[in-house]
């Protein structure tokens, strides 16, 4: 019978059919199990805060990283308001838990439908203002309504007490006060529920755009992004699968934004909204990666939130170094600078990021061993 | 044969002025609407400043449009040459005033320091400009992803040598004595260096037209707008008319930096960042690769922000982002921008 049924499928669907069947044996599937089971295990047994909150950051930020290379790795649209989108949803937690007193659960859902349907809203605006009109226009007008955000949020004291930031408390088990004990090197308490939370929540927001990429639609995108004529031309209609990625990756940036905020308990607009350093970095993350390849939104994001976590030693370095000198100290000191001149040297140099570089080396090895055969 | 000609003639036309009557009316009528609200004086110092503005955000919009519309390169470090400017004449003002010729100058004396630290800010804008473009720019041209993440790159690296040599913190700029203070024409308080502004902007504007419309060089650039490989094959050396055009762009960007500061009387290492949207905006809705377009673009960014920061404090750069969006609706391309 599956005979039969094979010979009538499409090549594709063959293909697909294949990939179906054997996705729980392969051992890529083990590898990224066991690479889940490392990240629970982590707080177990390292016992160093810095440790779990740079673990639980480089989760985010995977998301947020993926979420952008659909956008421009995938589907080639070149947005520079995916920051704005991880603001929104940081700061619907903040100001609705901040400012209705207590928290509560139904704040967290609120936050929730708050930030998606935010979102999804404002992406679907853009895309519709600037879609049609040049590519570069896209990056533009996303880029000056993400300014507007993060001027919007800087000036506004009342609702958002500006660079001071907005500090809450999480309701339930994610409360810093809730503890219960031990378990192995960790103490269970807030702070590690919230930290399964992230991981959870990061982990199925992951796979989900890993199986959109790999869904027809993802194929669409794709075909959209390497020739937007030929896909005109097979009978796409390729604005409505622009705008779907557009509004999906701003959903899934504005929900890690929640993730976000509830790790810190705090959001002000240099963390959450603004373009340098967060856009910046979320694209340095994807560069340093590797754009179009999603797995190499893990390997930028841990390399690039390493870096900011032991870069800003520097300073300490700085004023060890010249204790009198203060021009001396900005020097070693600024590590945007560093962090800057590392952005055009990947750019430049790297320009595949890791696993691109990875994925050429292992196809021309592939070719040469055939070629020899 | 005639007939046809005319008769095509003729409905086009009429259609571009009908349209054209309808624009220029609704769009000259939308600046006396503030006039409900804010009472006529205030109106008229607010469009004082707003043109003064306007003309300063068009120093660094011109280089910006001028630059994508002849080298199609999108340059985001654009606003760190406006820092770099207005850093450069604030020291340029601090060690003239230490000579005592700008608190307490004579006319002659404050305006030798202003044009001084003008003159000193365009010369850094150059070096600036041209190791940029040499050593950066060339190298992405064609690629607009990689222009985009380089000048990200190369404005961060920017501003943050910036902050090295200068501090990060705000510096209150020096005003000439002879720039200080207003005039009061018909109880309408014109603030004097506000009058320069817009004189210099103007001045630069007309400068930047003549050249442009004038003279050889000027046919050369605005070839290069419409079609670079022709001028190429006309024989010309357009790499050498791109590094002139991006030299001067950065030049009239820091030109504009210093100008602003001694404006603003304040300035900060992310006054660059946040022009360059003022400027982005600008040439958006002026339209890709025109002067005119800009100018026009830069006194409408100019007004309505001071309208509306007059009006609703918080507001005053979603307005300009709603004006462009509004435009980008009816013209695709801009004001003057070629579709």
């Amino acid at each position: 019978m599956g005979n039969k049924m094979t010979q009538e499928l499409t090549p594709v669907q063959q293909e697909r059919l294949q990939e179906q069947q054997t996705r729980y044996t392969q051992p890529a599937f083990l590898m990224q199990l066991g690479f889940v089971g490392i990240l629970a295990l982590t707080p177990l047994v390292i016992p160093s805060f810095r440790v779990m909150d740079v673990v639980a950051k480089i989760m985010i930020f995977t998301v947020v990283v993926a979420s952008y290379d659909l956008l421009l790795g995938y589907t080639g649209i070149f947005s520079l308001a995916h920051g704005m989108f991880f603001g929104i949803g940081a700061y619907s937690v903040g100001l609705i838990i901040h400012h209705s007193g207590a928290p509560h659960w139904y704040h967290l859902i609120l936050a929730i439908l708050v930030a998606v349907g935010l979102s999804v809203a404002l992406s679907l605006v853009i895309t519709f203002f600037s879609l049609r009109v040049k590519a570069i226009f896209f990056a533009m007008m996303t880029l000056a309504l993400a300014e507007f955000a993060d001027i919007l949020a800087v000036t506004w004291y009342d609702l958002t007490l500006a660079e001071d930031g907005v500090s809450f408390s999480l309701p339930g088990i994610f409360n810093v006060n809730w503890s219960v004990g031990k378990f192995l090197a960790a103490d269970i308490n807030g702070r590690l529920m919230t930290y399964y939370l992230i991981l959870i929540i990061a982990v199925l927001l992951f796979v989900g755009i890993l199986r959109f990429v790999r869904s027809p639609v993802g194929r669409v995108l794709k075909s959209i992004r390497d020739n937007e004529q030929r896909s005109v031309a097979l009978g796409f209609k390729t604005l409505r699968y622009q705008v779907l990625s557009t509004v999906f990756s701003s959903a899934i940036a504005s929900f890690a934004g929640i993730l976000f905020a509830m790790w810190l308990r705090f959001v002000n607009p240099t963390s959450v909204l603004s373009i340098n350093p967060l856009m910046l970095s979320i694209l340095l993350m994807l560069i340093i990666g590797g754009m179009g390849t999603l797995y190499g939104a893990i390997i930028g994001a841990a390399f690039i939130m390493i870096i900011e976590t032991w870069l800003p030693e520097l300073q300490k370095l700085g004023v060890a170094l010249f204790p009198n000198l203060e021009f001396a100290q900005r020097l070693v000191g600024r590590w945007e600078l560093y962090f800057g001149i590392l952005f055009i040297l990947v750019v430049f140099f790297f320009p595949k990021g890791f696993v691109g570089t990875a994925r050429n080396i292992i196809a021309q090895r592939k070719m040469v061993s055939s070629e020899s055969k | 044969m005639t007939t046809e000609t005319t008769s095509l003639e003729l409905t086009v036309k009429s259609g571009f002025s009908a349209k054209n009557l309808a624009i220029w009316l609704g769009s000259v009528g939308i600046w006396f609407l503030p006039l409900i609200w804010i009472d006529p004086s205030t109106y008229m110092v607010l469009t004082v400043a707003g043109v003064a503005m306007g003309m300063l955000l068009f120093l660094a919009a011109s280089g910006l449009t001028l630059i994508f519309g002849l080298m199609d390169v999108l340059n985001l470090a654009h606003g760190a040459f406006f820092a770099w400017g207005a850093y450069v004449g604030f020291s340029i003002l601090n060690r003239l005033n230490a000579l005592g010729w700008v608190e307490t100058g004579t006319f002659s004396q404050c305006l030798v320091s202003v044009l001084l630290a003008l003159l000193v800010s365009l010369l850094v804008g150059v070096v600036l400009g041209f190791f940029m473009e040499r050593i950066i720019i060339r190298n992405v041209y064609g690629d607009h992803l990689k222009q985009i993440l380089i000048t990200m790159g190369a404005l961060t690296v920017m501003v943050e040598i910036l902050i090295i040599f200068w501090g990060p913190n705000d510096e209150v700029v020096l005003v000439p004595a002879a720039f200080q203070g207003s005039y009061d024409v018909f109880d309408v308080i014109i603030n004097k260096f506000r009058v320069f502004a817009i004189f210099i902007g103007v001045a630069i504007f007309v400068a930047m037209q003549l050249v442009l419309k004038r003279t050889k060089l000027g046919i050369i650039v605005r070839g290069g707008v419409e079609n670079p490989d022709i001028v190429r094959a006309m024989g010309y050396n357009i790499h050498s008319i791109f590094t002139g055009v991006f030299t001067v762009g950065a030049a009239l960007a820091a030109l504009g930096g210093t100008m602003w500061g001694i404006f603003k009387e304040q300035i900060y290492p992310g006054m660059g960042q946040e022009n360059l949207i003022f400027a982005l905006i600008i040439v958006i809705i002026g339209g890709f690769g025109s002067v005119t377009g800009s100018f026009l673009g830069a006194i409408m960014v100019g007004l309505a922000f001071n309208y509306v920061a007059f009006l609703l404090p918080k507001l005053a750069l979603g307005v300009n982002i709603l004006i462009m969006a509004i435009i980008l609706l009816i013209r695709p391309a801009g004001l003057m921008g070629q579709e």
